[in-house]
Formats: C-alpha cells, sequence, structure tokens
C-alpha cells in the first residue's frame, strides 16, 4: 500500500476532514448519550450531580410497578387504535377521494389535512375545552343531536381518557395518512387494473389483488410510522390532561412516564431505564414487521 | 499560498451561502452575548408581575441599606423551575434569590438534605426571632426533615364564598350554619327540583386536585406524619373521602364540576350554577379582574366544618423567598429577602393589590384589613381572612404530596365509579371501599418513596 493510500494519508486526510463535522455531532449527540443513558440505567440519580449504583434495581423496579404497566397497556391501546382504526379510516378516505367520479376532490383533500396544519399543542389545548362537561362543543353538540339524551355531565376526560385521545387523535392525523395513501394510489398501474377488469374481477378482488399488492410498501411505511409515532406519544396526553397522566393514569403513556420520573422527580436512572425498554419494543416491533414484510415479498 | 487558495475559494461561494454564515455567527454572538448583568447585584427570580411591580418601588432605598443593588428579573413558573433545579442538580448559578410556589419547591426536597439547593435559614429565622413573628403553619411547605428553606410570603386561608344575592332573595339565613350537612340543608331549596336542579350548592367535584387537598387537609390530620411518611390511609381520610364523592354523585348530588379558572366555569360563576366556592385570600383578586360581574352579589363564610366544633377554613397555595445555598451573596440576599417580605409597605399593598394578607402577625393590626370591600358586599374581608389565619392546617413539603394529592384523587374517581355501580350514595356506606382505595394508594406512594435512595425512607414505612 503507497503511503498516499494508508489511512493517514493525503486521499484519506481529506475524507476524514469532511467526516469529523459529522462524527462529531453524531459522538457528541448520539453516542456519547445513548453510552451515558446506559449507565444511568444502573444508577439512582437525584439530578445529575448525586448518583448511587443500584444494578437492574430500576429494571426490577420497573417490572413490579403498576403505573408503569399502565403507561405501557395505555400507549399499546392508544397504537392499536391508531393503526386499527386511524389507518383503515385514511385508506377508506384516500379510496373515496382517489375516484375520478367525486367533484370538488381538491377541496376534500385540503379539509381532510388541514389538521396537521395546526401545532399539537394549539390541538391539544382546544381538545380540552371542545371536551369539557357542560360547556364543551362536543357535550353540547351531541346533547342537541340526541335531543337532550345525551348527558353535558358526559365525562370525556374524566372516565373516557383514551377513547377522548384516539378520537382526537383520528382527527388530527386520518387526513395526513390519507396523503400517504391517495399518492400510493395515484401509482397503482391502470393497465393492472383494467386488465383484472377485463379477466371479470369485482370491486374488492380488485382492491384485493391488485391495490393492496400495489400499495403494500407505502402502507407498511405508514403502519411503521403510525407505531412509532403512537409509542412516542407525548405532547397530546401532557397538554390535555395538564402534565398528569389524567384520573387513575388513564392518559399516561410510556414517554409521558418517562419524563415524569427524569424531570419531575429527577431520577434520570429511571427514566433512563424506562427509555432503554421503549427503545428495544420498537426495535422488536420494526423487526418483526420487516420480516413479515420480507416473507410476503417472497 | 494556502491562504490564497482558500480566499479563491472563498470568492466562489454562493450568496445563499454567505447568508447562511453571517446568519450563524450572528446566532453565536446573540447566544454568547445574552443578558448580562451587573456583577456586584444581588439576582432574584421573581414569576409575579404584581410582585415585581410591589418590590421595584422600594428597591432604591432598600440597596441603599443593603449596599448592594438587587437585579430582578420576572420569569414564568415553568422557567424558574428549570433553571432553579437545572442549577442546583449541576451546581451552576442560579439567582441569589427565588421566590418560588409551593407546586414547584417539593423537587428541592427530593434528595439527601445537603443537596437541597436552598440555604438553610432555620437558625437565622431564630436567632432573629422571625420564627415568632410569623404565622407557624405558614413555613410548613417550606420546611424539610425539621429544617426551614424559605421566608413564607403568605398564609392563604380558605374560605366558602357564596352568592349573597340568591340566597337572600330566598330568606336564607347562613348565619347559623356551622357544618357541611348545615350548609347543604340550608341551600337545598335553590337547587330547585330535586330531579333536574337549576343550580348547585357547591362548586366541587371529586377531580379537582387542589380542592380535594383543601378539603383533606381542613379535616384531616395531613397526609403526611412528622417523619414525611404517608398517613394517607386512615379511617379519617375514608371518611372523607367517602363524604366528597357523596355530594357529587347520585340523584341527591349537591355538588357540580365548575372549573376554577376556564371561560365556561366563569360563566356559570355569572350564571349562579353553583352558589358557593372555595376562596382562598388569592382567588378574590382574580375573581374582581376576570368576573366582575358577581361583584356586589359575593359574600364570604368561614368554610362549614366537618362536623360541629371542627376546623372552619384550610390552605391552598402558597410562596415563599429562599436563598440559593451556592450564592456569593448570602448576608446581602439574606436582608433583601427580610426587607421584602417583613416590611409594611410591602404588606400592605400586597393586599390592596391582590388581596393577599401577609404571614407577619405583627401586621396583622393594620386598619386596611378592617376596610369594607364592594365586591363581597361590604364585608371586612381582610378581617375575616386574618380571624381564620391561625387556624390554618399544616401542611407538609414532601416531594410526595403532589403525587399523593394524585393518588387520593384516583382512588375518589374509583369511589364514584363503585358509586354508581353500586347505587350506594351515601357516605357510610361508602367508608368501606374508600379505605381499601386509600390503603391502595398509600401502598403505591410508600413504593414510590422507597424507591428513592437519598431520602432516608428506603426500607422504612409503616
Amino acid at each position: 500500500m503507497s503511503a498516499g493510500r494508508g489511512i493517514g494519508g493525503p486521499s484519506h486526510r481529506a475524507a476524514w476532514i469532511f467526516l469529523a463535522p459529522f462524527a462529531l455531532v453524531t459522538l457528541v449527540f448520539v453516542a456519547y448519550p445513548l453510552v451515558q443513558s446506559a449507565v444511568l440505567a444502573v444508577q439512582q440519580t437525584y439530578g445529575p450531580g448525586t448518583k448511587t449504583f443500584v444494578g437492574t434495581k430500576n429494571f426490577t423496579d420497573m417490572s413490579g410497578d403498576p403505573v408503569f404497566w399502565t403507561a405501557l397497556r395505555n400507549t399499546i391501546i392508544y397504537t392499536l387504535g391508531s393503526l386499527f382504526i386511524q389507518l383503515p379510516l385514511a385508506l377508506a378516505l384516500a379510496l373515496a377521494l382517489n375516484s375520478p367520479r367525486l367533484r370538488g376532490r381538491g377541496i376534500y383533500r385540503l379539509i381532510f389535512f388541514s389538521p396537521q396544519l395546526m401545532g399539537l399543542v394549539f390541538v391539544s389545548i382546544l381538545a380540552a375545552l371542545m371536551f369539557e362537561k357542560q360547556a364543551g362543543l362536543v357535550n353540547q353538540s351531541l346533547h342537541a343531536i340526541t335531543g337532550g339524551l345525551w348527558s353535558l355531565d358526559f365525562p370525556w376526560l374524566e372516565s373516557h381518557v383514551m377513547a377522548t385521545l384516539i378520537i382526537i387523535s383520528l382527527w388530527m392525523y386520518v387526513g395526513f395518512n390519507m396523503i400517504y395513501f391517495l399518492a400510493a394510489l395515484q401509482n397503482v398501474d391502470q393497465t393492472l387494473i383494467e386488465a383484472s377488469e377485463i379477466d371479470g374481477a369485482g370491486v374488492l378482488a380488485r382492491f384485493r389483488h391488485v391495490v393492496i399488492p400495489a400499495i403494500r410498501p407505502v402502507g407498511s411505511f405508514v403502519i411503521m410510522l403510525s407505531m412509532i409515532g403512537s409509542l412516542q406519544l407525548f405532547e397530546l396526553p401532557f397538554v390535555l390532561l395538564e402534565g398528569t397522566g389524567g384520573p387513575r393514569n388513564q392518559g399516561l403513556t410510556v414517554v409521558m412516564y418517562l419524563y415524569q420520573s427524569g424531570f419531575e422527580v429527577g431520577d434520570l436512572g429511571y427514566a433512563s431505564a424506562i427509555g432503554w425498554v421503549l427503545a428495544v419494543l420498537l426495535i422488536g416491533l420494526a423487526i418483526v414487521q420487516l420480516w413479515i414484510i420480507r416473507r410476503e415479498e417472497r | 499560498m494556502r491562504l490564497v487558495t482558500l480566499i479563491t475559494a472563498a470568492r466562489g461561494l454562493s450568496l445563499g451561502l454567505w447568508i447562511m454564515i453571517a446568519l450563524m455567527i450572528g446566532s453565536v454572538a446573540v447566544l454568547f452575548g445574552g443578558q448580562r448583568s451587573d456583577g456586584d447585584a444581588v439576582v432574584m427570580w421573581v414569576f409575579s408581575p404584581t410582585h415585581r411591580d410591589l418590590y421595584q418601588p422600594m428597591l432604591e432605598r432598600a440597596g441603599a441599606e443593603v449596599g448592594t443593588p438587587l437585579d430582578m428579573r420576572l420569569m414564568s413558573i415553568q422557567a424558574i423551575e428549570r433553571r432553579m433545579m437545572s442549577g442546583f442538580f449541576s451546581g451552576l448559578p442560579t439567582a441569589d434569590l427565588i421566590e418560588c410556589e409551593r407546586a414547584i419547591v417539593g423537587r428541592a426536597f427530593t434528595g439527601p438534605l445537603e443537596a437541597v439547593g436552598f440555604l438553610d435559614i432555620t437558625d437565622r429565622l431564630r436567632d432573629e426571632g422571625l420564627l415568632e413573628k410569623i404565622n407557624a403553619p405558614s413555613f410548613g411547605p417550606w420546611t424539610s426533615r425539621g429544617r426551614i428553606f424559605g421566608i413564607p410570603h403568605d398564609v392563604h386561608p380558605v374560605m366558602l364564598a357564596y352568592r349573597a344575592d340568591l340566597v337572600e332573595a330566598a330568606g336564607i339565613d347562613l348565619s347559623g350554619v356551622e357544618t357541611w350537612d348545615d350548609f347543604f340543608r340550608a341551600v337545598r331549596p335553590l337547587m330547585g327540583d330535586p330531579a333536574s336542579p337549576e343550580r348547585f350548592a357547591l362548586g366541587f367535584w371529586y377531580t379537582h386536585l387542589d380542592n380535594v387537598e383543601v378539603l383533606l387537609l381542613q379535616g384531616g390530620d395531613g397526609l403526611f406524619d412528622q417523619n414525611e411518611l404517608p398517613t394517607i390511609a386512615t379511617e379519617r381520610h375514608a371518611d372523607l373521602l367517602a363524604r366528597m364523592v357523596s355530594w357529587c354523585v347520585g340523584p341527591d348530588r349537591v355538588a357540580a364540576d365548575i372549573e376554577d379558572f376556564s371561560g365556561a366555569g366563569h360563566q356559570q360563576r355569572i350564571d349562579g350554577y353553583g352558589i358557593a366556592y372555595f376562596a382562598p385570600d388569592w382567588m378574590c383578586s382574580i375573581w374582581k379582574e376576570q368576573i366582575p360581574q358577581i361583584g356586589g352579589k359575593m359574600k364570604l363564610m368561614p368554610l362549614p366544618a366537618f362536623e360541629p366544633g371542627g376546623r372552619r377554613t384550610s390552605v391552598r397555595g402558597g410562596t415563599m423567598l429562599g436563598i440559593a445555598r451556592d450564592s456569593d451573596r448570602i448576608e446581602e440576599a439574606w436582608e433583601y429577602a427580610k426587607l421584602l417580605y417583613t416590611s409594611p409597605r410591602v404588606a400592605r399593598e400586597m393586599y390592596q393589590l391582590t388581596d393577599i394578607i401577609t404571614p407577619v402577625t405583627s401586621l396583622w393590626d393594620d386598619p386596611i384589613y378592617d376596610e369594607p370591600d364592594p365586591f363581597f358586599m361590604g364585608q371586612p374581608k381582610g378581617r375575616m381572612y386574618i380571624d381564620l389565619a391561625p387556624h390554618v392546617p399544616a401542611r407538609s413539603s414532601s416531594p410526595y404530596n403532589r403525587q399523593a394529592v394524585v393518588l387520593i384523587r384516583d382512588a375518589a374517581v374509583s369511589l364514584a365509579d363503585h358509586a354508581r355501580r353500586t347505587r350506594t350514595y351515601d357516605a357510610e356506606g361508602l367508608r368501606p371501599e374508600a379505605m381499601r382505595l386509600l390503603t391502595q394508594a398509600e401502598a403505591r406512594i410508600l413504593r414510590v418513596m422507597e424507591r428513592n435512595a437519598f431520602s432516608g425512607v428506603a426500607g422504612g414505612g409503616r
């Protein structure tokens, strides 16, 4: 190997110089925090200054911590709500808006997508007002529509917190996911559809055997995105429930519990342990999904 | 040669890139060239514009007295919490004097006593006679493990404010009311048809954290004992919780969910949807500012007791002034703290502007507290609060207090569900379930506390 081609040679020196900013940022903002959070996960802290080694205690405590399990259960319920209510609705809307027979499609697209233009915190504040008892728009509307049968005291934010969160997220994200599906639908090869029509395939058969396989890559991406976003849910319940998990922690999510443990209680060790569990969960789900996709592709 | 090459290369850069570089340099300059303080000044963080306006006029004279100027900075309470805790945690500089609200101060007491970022002022208070001059219960929230870390700003007794226009128009006399049962019985005729009430006796709901705590403090013996261990699951607290929930459930419920600070809640107050509300002294100025429509229609009375002879007040909220332990100007900060928090002028103006009574007992004979308040139909509101101030219940500064109240609130929600499910609407019938739920709540808070390796609770418990 010549001197110029060695690791310290001139051509490599240029490569190192160009790599340096990225490497520095990665080391400082990714690698170091990752290592530090792993170290913290085996410590108990009172802020970064006061700490003591506790080994696996944070993890064993977590396994017996009912609040953590409540947070995890809530997060999973919300994720399932996102996957099984939000995405089918988004696909249905995309199919409807993809129909050439529908007039004013552009307007509908804008209407369904527009909630995305609002900040999540702002949406949460508005939602808190809308789901209030007595004066809230939701109870008032349902009361009027049902001719007074719906109680103005219906406790959305007291006994139905998760349902409320899912409804708000439907409003927020159905239009957003619809755009992905719409883009995928518009790229479905029309000749395949026409060929299947000639072969006598009905609407359902065409949807199942032509449309679904064609939009599968986008569908997988949207599922992955929704799943990761749902498992990381924080701002919406945090603002809606004023920083608490709501009555009986019905709205507490894993990331909220991480935040409470780390930044309200000051136990960064326990928060790090929660973070690692969440990371393992996310990585595990991503691997399972990739495995399913690859198996179907074969 | 290389420099020439560099300059030549720089000439070839686009205008956009030059703008980005200029913005980057500008941002760095702004970041690092931010607010500079007078290096000799005592820095103080305050969260209330009203407090700042109260203190500002006396700073010049106070500065001459102390010999060091005071640099007062107004910040949001959240900003104070973040910066204070970051400073305490990491040893970075904070303000010398920090005005702190009860909701955020508990965090400072979570760790070992020697890691509390505030200066322990117990001995100073004792040596200078301030312990005797200040209403004793007001030290509670700022005391951890027997040591005091702040001078109290207030007392915040709670009274019951009611729509006297409605009550008196119906010919109801509340002067003989002593207990909650008396009160609900007396105003029952104002609620209208029991099947479809037009209004409710009390603006209270079992999900309102602060008001649940107000009632627990009024009727109970505190959520933590002197060793800061939880005392949640007691027969007394079970009884109180059962009573609170019984007010809110069933066909004969007397309470309504009326928010304290929302527009909808204010409208319900104007409409007379609720007859009475909890009124700590600070709430009076909020109502005056935000719902003047009820001015001249309200009257205050001591809280009805849970039983004859019981406590007629409670407490809600609170602020203190603490000195950062690592401050370089501790003596100057201490002088300022005394000047600002024990000054007759500040106490008087604080009452005039915010309706808040001072905790300095020697200032309670100021005639300003006897002046009639038109908002409350000419009642001498200040004197009424002062009469109750010595009876305000003691509070714990436990960093777990908020969590304890949240868990009790959760127990109340479960109890209300139980009441509706089993159609058990009386306090007597709800008590056993209340006790079971509070026992669960106490076990949970103990579990959280035992995780804290620094507080000395680990392995403890009752």
